[in-house]
């Protein structure tokens, strides 16, 4: 019997010892080295399955568009040599801990030399663990909350500005609204938030920015919910308790149509709707139909924007996919761009090279309003918003701000038929 | 804080989820109290439901009402044949047996919806999804008057089925003394697979009657079932009738304390409710209001 425990034992042991004995024997940041000398390998990990299939796809989408194009042009020149690049996803499931587990497998089992990010703000903060540890370059374009950039990994960057940003930028379009008489001042707010860390930044900044200004602002319910619910009828009865007239919601994709599903049910009515980043997004409009008009949302792009490079990515977007793009394909295309140019300009595949390079670059051919992309010292991204609103027809149009030229007057107060 | 208004209309939203809570717990609470079987794969059936109704409603333009109806023998004929191949076989093994092959039932089904459907989030918008009725100055979702009105319409036909019918009576006798049963000439493999059949069909049509409510996808129903696990245990885990009253139970126990508790804590009163149920009355309602009697 104990031979065969001893047996079973090495058996067990013996793969896990020489992985250690690789692992030992390799230095930080060389984690790509088995990689072909003409091939470059990124990684990623999205939800393909799941509550954030949508999201995952579309990310999945714009990495692919952006590798495409480098690898048509005969691939990506580092240091005079070109070098194909090879895109390596895998499918979490929307799981955190799994979605940590592939980051880790495709660093230590694909030999990937460089990571894209996931999407949304829980899976990301999975994830960032594992390129400090092995030293490589991650960048992502699926999680705002700043929380994720405030655990100082070193390794971690990320295209979308903050929801903290996204809530003073709400709170701002709120006031010059005010300011034109298109809503009353003070305005009461009743506030539901994610229990999650793109939740708390939300509410801190609409909170922040409410006792800055009590004149202006007063909130009258502040209440989280939980991610990835079902029913949101009990809350949405304290909704309509609080009798307030702007209802500012920071909620997910899935969330977003349920709850708004359910609040249109209610017969609930605000002067003012917005769930954050949501509206706009086309699934979101197929779920709820004429619903979804008027919603005001404040997004990272659009297609609305007039902008030679957004027209032509849209364009080249929906030949390829045969659908409109939304925010999420163009951030993960400019998140999978960004990474490339580092590599580029880097002129190397190390891992530590090319994130010094991140952390000093600029690139100035971005989808983003303003076209430019810079991180700030903790990895995070300083970009604007621009604030859209639905409009009947699944059209969406800019409204603020109001500088940009194809920006247009805000439909305020909602229209009683929403 | 809160007005006698804002109450009434809780009260009314939470009566109407009670009759949404007792449609999709039933099929749990009839297959548990005849073959003593926890059906995991119900929410998977329930989830097929919803997918069915979509497909009625955007190849036939069927109302998913109707489609759920559609769902009844669909399901029916479903869960016996499931019965038949698969349940029948574990039936009599240990508890574990059941529970496992259950749940890779769910899985399986979840998977097959991926495949077909892919993952993404489903909806149906019909011309009365955003109306509301007024009634006695509150507004009533038509969606949810629908749903509860034919709950109540379907449960009270089940009730008179079990009562005034041999079928209903056997199923009934086999739910109290299954050895019984048999004694007196019951055939009650053939109840078993009814029961499955019947249990089946109610997920399907509960989960075709969602649609009007919720969107939905392959991992829809999960967390209705955490629920309706906790309505048939405050029911009493045999009471069929129970299951009514552990729906009205766990309906207004949410509705009521979101109002005072934050509502990221709503699931959290299912679980409580649950913990609670099973440590002070294992037998639900109806074995504390027997021993009151006595």
């Amino acid at each position: 019997m104990q031979r065969f425990v001893r047996a079973v034992s090495a058996v067990l042991l013996a793969p896990a010892l020489l992985l250690g004995a690789a692992a030992i024997g390799r230095p930080p940041g060389t984690w790509g080295a088995y990689t072909s000398a003409s091939e470059i390998k990124i990684g990623a990990v999205l939800p393909l399955t799941g509550p954030f299939v949508a999201s995952g796809t579309y990310f999945k989408q714009g990495y692919t568009m952006a590798i495409d194009e480098v690898n048509k042009a005969g691939g990506l020149d580092v240091g005079g040599q070109k070098y194909m690049i090879s895109l390596t996803i895998l499918d979490d499931g929307s799981d955190a801990t799994r979605s940590r587990s592939l980051v880790e497998k495709l660093v230590t089992d694909q030999h990937v030399n460089f990571l894209l990010g996931g999407y949304d703000t829980s899976l990301i903060e999975a994830q960032e663990v594992v390129p400090d540890q092995y030293k490589i370059p991650y960048v992502e374009g699926g999680g705002a909350a700043s929380e994720i950039f405030k655990r100082g990994y070193k390794y971690v960057f990320g295209t979308l500005a903050s929801i903290y940003n996204m809530g003073k930028f709400t709170m701002g379009f709120i006031a010059a609204q005010q300011a034109a008489g298109k809503l009353p001042k003070p305005i009461s707010i009743a506030l539901v938030w994610e229990n999650t860390d793109h939740g708390k930044d939300y509410e801190t900044a609409v909170l922040e920015e409410a006792q800055a200004d009590p004149g202006a602002f007063k909130v009258v319910l502040n209440q989280a919910f939980q991610l990835n619910g079902s029913d949101f009828s009990p809350l949405l009865q304290q909704v309509k308790a609080a009798n307030a007239q702007a209802f500012l919601s920071d909620a997910h994709l899935p969330d977003f149509i349920t709850m708004h599903r359910q609040y249109l049910q209610a017969g609930l009515y605000h002067q003012f709707i917005s769930y954050g980043g949501r509206g706009p997004d086309q699934k979101g409009r197929q779920a709820l139909g004429p619903g979804a008009d008027y919603l005001v949302a404040a997004v990272w792009w659009t297609p609305a924007l007039k902008d030679p490079a957004s027209q032509l990515f849209a364009q080249k977007y929906t030949q390829q996919y045969h659908q409109v793009p939304d925010w999420f394909q163009a951030l993960s295309y400019d998140t999978a761009r960004v990474l490339l140019l580092a590599i580029r300009e880097a002129n190397s595949l190390k891992g530590p090279v090319v994130r010094d390079r991140l952390s000093k670059l600029v690139m100035r051919n971005s989808l983003l309003p303003g076209g430019v992309i810079r991180f700030a010292p903790d990895g995070q991204i300083v970009a604007p918003y621009v604030m859209v609103q639905n409009t009947p027809g699944n059209t969406v149009r800019i409204i603020w701000p109001q500088k940009l030229p194809e920006s247009r007057d805000p439909i305020l107060p909602l229209p009683h038929a929403q | 804080m809160f007005s006698a208004e804002n109450l009434i209309s809780v009260g009314i939203a939470a009566l109407l989820t009670a009759g949404l809570y007792a449609i999709m717990s039933y099929g749990l609470a009839i297959i548990y109290g005849v073959m003593k079987v926890i059906n995991l794969s119900n929410a998977g059936f329930l989830m097929l439901g919803a997918f069915l109704a979509l497909v009625y409603f955007q190849r036939w333009h069927l109302d998913p009402v109707l489609g759920a109806f559609v769902n009844l023998p669909i399901f029916f004929a479903a869960g016996w044949i499931v019965h038949r191949l698969l349940v029948r076989r574990v039936v009599t093994a240990l508890p574990i047996a059941s529970l496992l092959l259950l749940f890779g039932l769910w899985l399986v089904l979840q998977n097959l919806a991926l495949a077909v459907w892919g993952g993404e989030d489903q909806s149906i918008i019909t011309a009365y999804t955003y109306k509301a009725l007024p009634v006695l100055g509150f507004r009533i979702p038509v969606t949810r008057l629908i749903v509860f009105g034919v709950a109540l319409v379907v449960l009270s036909i089940l009730h008179f089925a079990l009562g005034h019918t041999y079928l209903g009576k056997a199923l009934r006798a086999t739910v109290q003394d299954p050895v019984a049963g048999l004694l007196v000439g019951i055939d009650t493999e053939q109840i078993n697979a009814m029961a499955f059949g019947l249990g089946t069909a109610f997920a399907g049509f509960a989960g075709g009657l969602l649609t009007l409510l919720f969107s939905f996808n392959p991992d829809f129903g999960g967390t209705f079932q955490l629920k309706s696990f906790t309505i048939i245990v405050l029911g009493g885990l045999e009471n069929l009738a129970g299951v009514t009253v552990g729906a009205a139970i766990l309906a207004f126990a949410e509705s009521y304390a979101v109002l005072f508790m934050r509502a990221s804590l709503q699931n959290v009163i299912a679980y409580a409710l649950l913990v609670v149920a099973l440590i002070v009355m294992p037998g639900g309602v109806a074995q504390l209001l027997s021993r009151r009697r006595t």
